[in-house]
């Protein structure tokens, strides 16, 4: 049973009760009301209004997923930095729990400050940046598949959407195109500048990204992520493509924009960059969103290099995903509290100069794997 | 020193992970992290922090140097009627106005004032932080405590017991003893130079009267004013003695000063005050009773 299934028999069960209750309801009315009754339990009763609200429970589901896991990712974030550097972290708040609840109390702190529009704001640019930031870096998870049987992706045939990983990667790099907008539109130097860098690292990341993710491709032969997860049952790609496994993890965290790579947040020279005049809640979705950002990409690397939901049948195959998907944010974590920020000059020479010759490099590796046989 | 080795690129990230992952192991898997939770747990201050004050009353002599030396005026005598104790004299703080330099602890000839490790003594109210004698009263803290102070046992003479023997003098083995006539009294007291003194305590053992006793001294790190008697101003008032905390002052009567009343009989003969140095803290309390400019004490005021 997938996902679909199983939201669709929610869906139906309910609709049969609902339509129980409504007939029983239009039996107590007037007879001149038989009609529109009959009409409305049969509309709810069809194949194609049951499909629908069963993606949106299939929808529900994983968002409510990606929420907790933002949510682990930004305790595990702070707790882990804080033992990295030989304090507590968070503590007070959910003592037992080993202070998890400080991200809901920081949550409710934002909703209840202020929002404050710049008054030379572009009213227009400043409200819409932060709605495609959030949204589009929400629709990339739409096709991201948890398991085999667990993705918003699945029909009843169990198979996924064809080009399912080429979406995740369109809707992945939206992003800077918001981060400009919302730069340009807030009518400050520092966010403006923040945003052109942005824009640049975009532009010198995203290009050896897609050709790791290119020689991927080349290997499954597949644009779909169930595809390319079960090319991997024998042989992880990340151990013939070791190279292009680090050289995605380094894109990975510059189109993130986390700490070696935050020039356009970076907080000593640019005061949080972008997110600068935005306060209250909305910069709350940008850091929220940020983390969620990161659960994606780690969610990536799983299901591209790092076989996706195989393992021992022990445990079942999302937790396996989420596994390695937390271990793969933890390792980016990790470098990112011990290794200092690069220069902008430094940034574009590692991009073009040093990642863009290693993902051909790797590219070339995956045809000559491909053209030997042996995948 | 010799040169670095030249890191590549793949260095730079790895050394420093090397290091957090290090620092990981340390403080979230073998052991705990360097912060102390500080209202729940507390650092193990060292004994010689400056925290709140305590008085030890019954060391207490209340002879007010700590009053005087205190930079910030900070502190005050307060007048008591101890059940044990009688009618005394010691010493509050107002902790709003002091500044931990610790002056009256290092300047009290007996160490009745302590500094503890007390520091939390933030209050909503201004009056909650002055502490009385009352509230500052811990008899018992000396003992809980190592000195740090020099001390070193010395030997003080009771000038009511003394004979003018010179048995201790002669006794003594450094001759830092030396026998001094008082001025117009006709006897002689014994004088011990201190820095000599060993404390070999012979003179204690060979004085017939046990006006001799050892008793510890603690070395201050501050010049003591000494009282200089100036004899013809001494009107025989006794209101240095009286005043004196450490009993370091004795009125004694001087022969021939007797005069003959209308009715024949002899009055009583006039009397001075004698000084025993080895008793004196310095605080200046004599010199303040005297009316009659009969002490002087270079550098202490009025």
């Amino acid at each position: 049973m997938n996902l679909f299934t199983f939201s669709y028999g929610i869906i139906h069960w309910l609709v049969d009760l609902v339509n129980h209750l409504w007939y029983w309801l239009g039996d107590l009315l007037p007879w001149e009301f038989g009609d529109f009754f009959d009409d409305v339990g049969r509309f709810a009763a069809s194949d194609a209004h049951i499909t629908v609200m069963a993606i949106l429970v299939e929808v529900l589901i994983i968002v409510i997923i990606a929420l907790v896991n933002v949510l682990n990712f930004i305790w595990i974030d702070r707790k882990f930095m804080g033992r990295m550097f030989d304090f507590y972290g968070p503590y007070y708040v959910g003592y037992r729990i080993g202070g998890w609840l400080q991200n809901l109390a920081d949550g409710i702190k934002l909703f209840v400050k202020e929002i404050i529009t710049p008054a030379k704001a572009d009213k227009l640019g400043f409200l819409l940046g932060p709605i495609i930031f959030v949204g589009s870096s929400f629709l990339a998870l739409s096709t991201i598949p948890l398991g085999r049987d667990f993705g918003i992706s699945t029909n009843a045939s169990g198979a996924g959407v064809p080009g399912s990983a080429l979406i995740a990667f369109a809707f992945f790099a939206i992003a800077p195109f918001s981060i400009l907008i919302c730069g340009w539109s807030s009518n400050n130097k520092y966010t403006l500048i923040g945003g052109l860098r942005s824009a640049a690292q975009m532009m010198s990341y995203e290009i050896p990204m897609l050709l790791t993710v290119a020689s991927v491709f080349l290997m499954a032969g597949s644009f779909n992520f169930t595809e390319i997860v079960d090319a991997q049952h024998d042989v992880w790609f990340a151990i013939p493509l070791f190279l292009g496994f680090i050289v995605f993890l380094v894109c990975l965290v510059a189109e993130v924009e986390i700490q070696p790579f935050d020039l356009p947040e970076a907080e000593a020279e640019l005061v949080e960059g972008w997110t600068t005049e935005y306060s209250g809640m909305r910069f709350g979705l940008f850091m929220m969103t940020s983390y969620l950002r990161g659960y994606i990409g780690g969610a990536l690397a799983t299901a591209l290099f790092l076989g996706g939901w195989h393992g021992p049948a022990l445990i079942p195959d999302p937790i396996w995903f989420l596994i390695k998907a937390y271990i793969v944010f933890v390792i980016i974590e990790w470098m990112r509290w011990s290794v200092p920020r690069v220069r902008v000059d430094q940034l574009l020479n590692i991009g073009w100069k040093r990642l863009m010759p290693l993902a051909m490099l790797n590219l070339l590796i995956a045809a000559s794997l491909k053209t030997l046989g042996w995948f | 020193m010799p040169a670095r080795k030249r890191l590549n690129s793949l260095g730079f990230v790895f050394r420093p992970m090397k290091r957090t992952g290090k620092q990981v192991w340390e403080s979230l898997i073998v052991g705990k992290p360097n912060t102390v939770l500080y209202p729940y747990h507390k650092l193990n201050l060292p004994p010689t922090y400056r925290g709140k004050h305590t008085l030890d009353f019954k060391k207490c002599i209340g002879c007010a140097n700590c009053v005087q030396i205190c930079p910030n005026d900070c502190m005050w005598m307060e007048k008591l009627d101890d059940p044990e104790l009688g009618k005394i004299e010691r010493p509050g703080i107002d902790m709003g106005r002091c500044l931990f330099c610790g002056f009256c602890v290092e300047v009290c000839p007996t160490v009745a004032l302590h500094e503890t490790v007390e520091f939390e003594l933030a209050s909503g109210d201004r009056d909650k932080i002055r502490f009385g004698p009352k509230e500052l009263r811990d008899d018992s803290y000396a003992e809980r405590i190592v000195e740090e102070r020099q001390k070193r046992a010395v030997p003080v003479l009771d000038l009511d017991k003394c004979t003018g023997c010179e048995k201790c003098a002669g006794e003594c083995p450094e001759m830092c003893i030396a026998m001094m006539p008082i001025e117009s009294v006709g006897k002689l007291k014994p004088e011990i130079a201190l820095p000599k003194c060993t404390a070999c305590e012979k003179c204690v053992v060979a004085c017939p009267e046990k006006a001799l006793t050892m008793k510890d001294m603690y070395e201050s790190y501050f010049e003591m004013p000494e009282p200089k008697f100036i004899l013809k101003n001494c009107t025989g008032c006794s209101a240095c003695a009286k005043a004196c905390p450490a009993d370091a002052i004795y009125m004694m009567d001087m022969p021939g000063t007797e005069r003959i009343l209308k009715d024949g009989k002899k009055s009583k003969p006039k009397k001075r005050a004698v000084f025993v140095m080895e008793k004196c803290v310095g605080c200046g309390k004599c010199f303040r009773a005297c009316k009659f400019q009969s002490i002087e004490m270079p550098g202490v005021k009025k």
